[in-house]
């Protein structure tokens, strides 16, 4: 339509970046704490734009989840309940857990389902996020606001003068965009590229923070886009954490890239400027090498957008008064991290990535050839194993490679020396046009046969069309293979009132997984190996029959048992 | 520059853009066929059980989507308003009950209830009459006139343009084009975005 293209251009040549007179207060996600965390996924809706609201997807909230403070060394328990029009998944990306629990395309929630994952926080103190997982559904699950942060603390962290006051001095703010319709709904998902920034859900946001160091924890939140983020001043800060750890040191920077996924923690001093002063935090994008995306310069079209290669505002921050026990100063030394090295690598494996034809009848991105396959376990890994593993691209377009259940060290990188700012634990790195990266890591503690874990692009678009494989890891010493036939199991009472108890012919069984469902196909919960000493709590569900599905640990034999509730 | 205004100029300048071009866009008259669907008080609805009425405002809803439970009150006015008029509602639940049991159809009668409906609200258990109009979310409304005998479809898509706030609301879609109709003219706006929850199809 002739007058959206011209609309679009007055808006475009207008509107100053750095000039919003109008802001809204930066939504901050309230906390769960505690070991027992309850996420209820909805359909749901927002007043972004003035008119009508815009249907989102909410996790507890209208747009964006909670964030979730787990500690170290806690087992903390999911009870993940999906009020969803469709089935989703929730990945916990950056956790090192079982893959059972780990949330990806095979651990799908239908709706009305509670699933009711549980693991040991091991992951060093950082900041982590959840999101939607199910393969082809990915981008628009993201689109709707699903989604949240996660920050494990430690004692190693606790042990230091940092800024910690969550909403105070201590920010999460997670980088995305969206495209609406002239109805205010989101559009999705032919645009990769949203016209429209927002942190945390909140357009044009502003935020008051204290005279003192502060401590961001940002998160690249987008489908595709890529932020090269600095202060409106160039004044320096400091990045503290990578992806999965703190840095052993402080590193100073005047600039931060954050591809999608990517989460950096930083501290900037606003200790030296007058309260009521103002500074952004603006995403200087214009001008970025091919294959940054976002990069692309076109304002309209499937990879253009009016953000693109151009430097635009981010967060708006007001200073304000400082705070009883600031922070005032970035401590020398941060942690003790022994990292990886190739040395310690015995396997070594190459991903190169392939195809990404476009045009009609072009073929979608994709690594070694090979689309995604539900059923094909692309890689094998054996537990306790140090990998190294070499990404190529020598293709058209940059990506941002993320795997599932390590954090890993990246030890070299073609298209520059490794960056002191990349040099902690990472579970996500920007794969440039042009570039070759090689990372170690450990595989250790959770082998499964049969649940694979991803390896994947994270760029939403990207990895729906394909451009992800998964890998198992296995235990060398045969577990697994075992010939045992599968034990049995008994339900009691049955007919059934609030709880319904399990009791296991061969003591030495154990329970990998246990669904139950209606007599009409309806599935009530996924139990991923779950803890059966005070039996299920089936009180919420409607008096009539149902079936108790339970897989054997060892065999991975499933078996059905009927019970009756009253 | 405020960009904040700009964009919401850009988008008021938008929607008058989409309602303007849609004002031009060749109708349809897409024809649908006759239902029988139970009804929440157990009995079979079709719409040849009205022989007076001069057209139905259909809408296809349901118990669970959180943008569904915003507009009973306002269906509840429409079928006041209209009802007496020969363009009475009638309300249809196509959700899939297998996935959503809040939507089955004992859980509709209480709703029913509860929202004191004044209109019948229908269960469309083998998904005929949602496939038949192409309703995609919920809510989404139709328009349906009789002209020869046959059922035309002459709006299509949204209740109005604000779910949350009544108040706010600035296009009564579906009211501006049963007035319209009522008067003999053709509908300006004859299909809008339907927004809500997706009506999950089975297989
Ligand atoms: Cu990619």
């Amino acid at each position: 339509m002739k007058l959206k293209h011209l609309i679009a251009i007055v808006l475009f040549s207008v509107a100053g970046y750095n000039s919003f007179a109008q802001y809204n207060n930066l939504v901050i996600p309230d906390t769960i704490s505690g070991t027992t965390f309850n996420l209820n996924l909805k359909d749901t809706f927002k007043q972004f734009l003035p008119g009508n609201q815009t249907v989102t997807g909410g996790i507890n909230s209208d747009f964006w989840g909670p964030t979730l403070l787990f500690n170290k060394g806690d087992t903390v328990h999911m009870n993940v309940h999906s009020y969803m029009n469709d089935s989703t998944t929730v990945h916990w990306h950056g956790m090192h857990l079982p893959a059972v629990m780990d949330g990806g395309p095979h651990q799908i929630i239908p709706p009305g389902t509670v699933w009711q994952p549980y693991w040991l926080v091991t992951n060093q103190a950082a900041t982590y996020w959840y999101h939607p997982h199910l393969h082809q559904m990915a981008e628009q699950q993201m689109t709707t606001g699903l989604g949240g942060f996660i920050i494990v603390r430690d004692a190693e962290e606790a042990a230091l003068a940092l800024p910690r006051t969550y909403g105070v001095d201590d920010i999460p703010l997670a980088l995305t965009s969206r495209n609406f319709d002239a109805t205010n709904a989101f559009l999705c998902c032919t645009r990769a590229y949203g016209d429209t920034g927002m942190v945390n859900g909140t357009l044009h946001p502003q935020v008051t923070l204290p005279k003192q160091y502060v401590r961001l924890r940002i998160l690249n939140a987008e489908m595709e886009r890529g932020y090269n983020l600095g202060f409106s001043d160039n004044r320096s800060f400091y990045i503290i954490a990578n992806d999965g750890g703190l840095l052993n040191a402080p590193v100073s920077a005047t600039r931060i890239k954050l591809l999608v996924g990517e989460r950096a923690e930083i501290m900037v001093d606003l200790g030296g400027d007058a309260v009521g002063s103002s500074i952004d935090l603006v995403a200087y994008n214009a001008g970025q090498e091919f294959g940054f995306g976002g990069g692309e310069p076109s304002a309209t079209g499937n990879f253009g957008s009016l953000l693109n290669n151009r430097n635009f505002n981010v967060l708006h921050i007001n200073v304000g008064a400082t705070t009883a026990g600031a922070i005032t100063s970035v401590p020398a030394t941060l942690a003790s991290n022994t990292y990886l090295t190739t040395a310690d690598a015995t396997v070594s494996r190459t991903v190169t990535v392939t195809d990404g034809t476009p045009g009609p009848g072009g073929l979608p991105f994709q690594f070694d050839h090979t689309l995604y396959n539900f059923d094909t376990i692309n890689k094998t890994v054996v537990l306790g194993t140090t990998e190294k593993w070499t990404v190529i691209n020598n293709n058209v377009f940059g990506h941002a490679f993320h795997i599932h259940d390590v954090e890993f060290k990246i030890v070299s990188r073609s298209s520059h020396p490794v960056g002191a700012y990349e040099g902690g634990w990472k579970d996500v790195f920007y794969l440039q046009v042009n570039d070759t990266v090689t990372f170690v890591a450990k595989f250790n503690d959770y082998a499964d046969p049969i649940h694979p874990f991803m390896y994947h692009c994270h760029f939403a678009p990207h990895e729906d069309g394909g451009m992800m494989q998964q890998f198992v890891v296995v235990d060398a010493t045969g577990v697994g293979n075992t010939e045992k036939p599968s034990g049995d199991f008994n339900l009691y009472p049955n007919p059934a009132g609030n709880k319904l108890n399990i009791s296991l012919t061969d003591p030495a069984m154990q329970v990998y997984y246990i669904t139950i469902t209606n007599s009409q196909g309806r599935t009530m919960c996924m139990l991923p190996r779950p803890q059966l000493g005070n039996g299920i709590d089936i009180s919420a569900y409607a008096p009539g029959v149902y079936f108790l599905q339970l897989t054997d640990e060892k065999t991975k034999q499933s078996m059905i048992k009927k019970f009756v509730k009253e | 520059m405020n960009r904040s205004i700009f964009s919401t100029v850009c988008a008021v300048v938008l929607t008058a853009a989409a309602v303007f071009a849609s004002s031009f866009t060749v109708a349809d008259n897409k024809v649908v066929s006759d239902f029988k669907l139970k009804n929440v008080d157990g009995k079979l609805v079709s719409l040849k059980d009205f022989p007076d009425a001069k057209g139905f405002i259909i809408v296809f809803t349901c118990n669970h989507c959180p943008f569904a439970k915003l507009y009973p009150p306002r269906l509840n006015a429409l079928n006041d308003q209209y009802k007496k008029l020969g363009v009475p509602v009638i309300a249809i639940s196509s959700s899939d009950t297998v996935l959503y049991d809040e939507d089955s159809y004992p859980k509709m009668v209480e709703k029913a209830r509860e929202e004191h409906f004044n209109f019948p609200y229908l269960y469309d258990n083998q998904q005929t009459a949602v496939r038949n109009f192409g309703a995609q979310k919920t809510p989404h409304a139709f328009v349906v006139w009789k002209e020869n005998g046959k059922w035309v479809v002459k709006y299509n898509g949204a209740i109005d343009d604000n779910g949350a706030d009544p108040s706010k609301v600035s296009h009564r879609y579906v009211a501006d084009a049963v007035d319209a109709l009522l008067a003999g003219k053709e509908v300006a706006a004859r299909k809008t975005r339907s927004i809500g929850c997706q009506i999950n199809l089975r297989k």
